[in-house]
């Protein structure tokens, strides 16, 4: 059982939604409420991960952030350190990776909020930010929660992107899924069977929490008019 | 910030007016050029009366900042609020305007007193008490809005608004999201709490009743145009045209006294006739009688059996007016009285200029909507 990989798995899990929630949020509610006509563009940008292979996504990932790069030369500058097969090198690219799995639950749920609530608030001299703050996230908590447990579980699983980025080293980039999969190249069937049904247990738990606490949060404020 | 900070919490500077020139053009609805002027002064109520579609909520939008006109300008007292060709579009947060939309809009993650209080000026606890008690839902404090009636969350979306100080209330059709026998109630409860905040108040509807009920003065709104303000009476009496006739109707709006009650009916007097009606009037003892020309019958001889009809009028044929296929009938039964009758039986029963006929109305045709203390002639 490899005890180092899952625990670095859970940590960059971790880290990658806490920073999706630093930057999903602002970008969920451009992406909602801005009225330019070239959104769409950065829609597309957004869902990007989606539909491209890993392998893509992870290529470009290590051209962008390697020691040749305007990012890895700043990187470097700032830290004395290098990105690729780093810990976090491999969190840049998870975010990055993880990014659709958070904005689109967040835009959805504030385009859910009642366009009539947030007016009531500006016309009660509340400015947009703080609108924001008190009306539109408490009224889309349920997404919210969604687009973090998403983005925890889908960084836990992910195996393309941390090969392309972060290689395969124990205790630095070495994730769970990598860790199963040289556990079959080795025929020790026995650890991956027991680090997959480990993994298959967290990841159902995380979401049955999720469906169950959402159902609990919805009986706290059921759609306005209900 | 002039024109709300004259005399006392709400009462705007005497002399003040709204001044309302803006053009606006969207899709889907009316091309909107709305002249208006509301004298912010009285604490007057200005009803915005016209058919669905006809841009009324759109003007108030306008007014409230919530959405921008294609050009024009609007005023409040010293404050430009827009101005298409200066560039000036104050945010709503700024124009201190409450605004309540027709379905409330209470904040549904917040009890009634975070609602209260979340616009509330400096957050003063003691306002937003003193407002939960003055709107009657202190009791109702601790309690979320899916747990309200439609009237006390209206309620509570006044009181909100009010908490942050406004100079001037807008409101969107405010009792069309109540059923029928809450909205009869709150008809008056409304009229009396806007008479209590002393605070102008512009009230959009499209039903007559409320219109009556509810404003001083009233501007009547077609097809994206203004085209005939002043008191309700006098507009709704002579229209100074036939599309403003067609839209408030040229039925009759009689000033009437009660002179008893009894049953859950009403007796009122109209001139020197006499008519029983169902009480909708709660205490007031000056009302309207509206009575729609299509529920009142005219009979040529008085029939020798009594029918369920309660008001039976002696009435004089002033007019007869051909309208397709049906006749329009005016009566002179001690007060105007208009009824439609199809020209069929018009012409069966001779009806002509100058003959004497008997009216018929239902006591539940009869509308009692009651009138505002004070603010009309007579």
């Amino acid at each position: 059982m490899e005890w180092q990989a899952l625990w670095l798995s859970l940590r960059l899990s971790l880290w990658t939604t806490l920073i999706l929630l630093a930057i999903g949020l602002p970008a969920a509610h451009w992406l909602t409420f801005s009225p330019r006509r070239w959104k769409f563009l950065v829609e597309a940008v957004v869902a990007l991960p989606l539909v491209l292979p890993p392998t893509v996504l992870g290529f470009y990932i290590l051209l962008a952030i390697g020691p040749h790069s305007p990012a890895g030369r700043w990187y470097a500058a700032v830290t004395g350190g290098m990105l690729p097969f780093s810990f976090q090198g491999l969190l840049v690219a998870s975010v990055l990776y993880s990014l659709p799995f958070a904005v689109q639950p967040f835009a959805s749920g504030f385009a859910g909020v009642d366009r009539r609530l947030i007016e009531a608030s500006w016309c009660l001299g509340v400015s947009r930010a703080a609108t924001f703050f008190r009306v539109i996230v408490p009224l889309s908590i349920p997404s919210i929660v969604t687009g973090m447990i998403l983005s925890f579980a889908h960084t836990l699983g992910e195996f393309g992107v941390v090969l392309m980025v972060g290689g395969n080293l124990a205790g630095i980039t070495r994730t769970v899924s990598i860790s199963i999969y040289d556990d079959v190249q080795a025929l020790n069937y026995d650890a991956a069977w027991h680090t997959s049904l480990l993994l298959l247990g967290i990841s159902f738990l995380v979401l049955a929490a999720t469906y169950g606490l959402r159902r609990r949060v919805w009986a706290v404020w059921p759609p306005y008019g209900q | 910030m002039a024109c709300g900070e004259g005399s006392g919490p709400y009462g705007p500077r005497m002399g003040n007016e709204l001044s309302v020139d803006v053009h606006k053009r969207h899709a889907g609805g009316p091309e909107i050029a709305a002249v208006l002027r509301l004298p912010l002064g009285a604490h007057s109520v200005t009803v915005l009366f016209g058919p669905s579609g006809a841009g009324k909520t759109t003007v108030l939008r306008l007014i409230a900042g919530l959405d921008r006109p294609d050009s024009g300008s609007i005023r409040c007292g010293d404050d430009l609020w827009y101005d298409g060709a200066a560039g000036v579009d104050i945010a709503p947060q700024r124009r201190r305007v409450g605004y309540l939309s027709q379905d409330y809009a209470v904040f549904p993650h917040l009890t009634v007193r975070g609602n209260v209080a979340y616009g509330a000026r400096g957050g003063a606890a003691h306002i937003v008490h003193g407002l939960l008690a003055s709107f009657e839902v202190s009791e109702l404090a601790e309690r979320y809005p899916r747990q309200l009636s439609g009237g006390q969350l209206q309620r509570v979306a006044l009181a909100r608004a009010l908490a942050a100080q406004p100079r001037l209330l807008l409101l969107d059709e405010p009792l069309s999201a109540l059923d029928d026998p809450t909205r009869l109630r709150m008809r008056g409860d409304l009229r009396q709490l806007l008479a209590g905040v002393q605070m102008p108040a512009i009230v959009v509807t499209h039903d007559r009743t409320e219109a009556l009920a509810l404003g001083d003065s009233v501007a009547i709104m077609i097809g994206g145009r203004l085209r005939q303000a002043g008191p309700v009476e006098s507009v709704f009496d002579s229209p100074a045209d036939a599309d403003v006739a067609a839209a408030v109707g040229v039925e009759t709006i009689c000033p009437a006294r009660v002179l008893s009650r009894s049953a859950g009916l009403v007796t009122v007097e109209i001139g020197h006739a006499c008519l029983v009606a169902v009480d909708t009037a709660g205490a007031s003892a000056d009302v309207f009688a509206c009575i729609r020309a299509e529920s009142v019958t005219i009979e040529r001889n008085a029939p020798a059996n009594p029918t369920s009809a309660r008001n039976r009028l002696a009435a004089r044929i002033i007019s007869v007016t051909p309208e397709g296929p049906l006749a329009r009938v005016a009566l002179d039964c001690g007060f105007r009285l208009t009824a439609i009758v199809t020209r069929q039986s018009g012409e069966e029963m001779r009806l002509r200029e100058g003959e004497h006929v008997t009216a018929v109305v239902k006591a539940t045709s009869i509308g009692i909507v009651p009138r505002g203390a004070g603010t009309l002639p007579g």
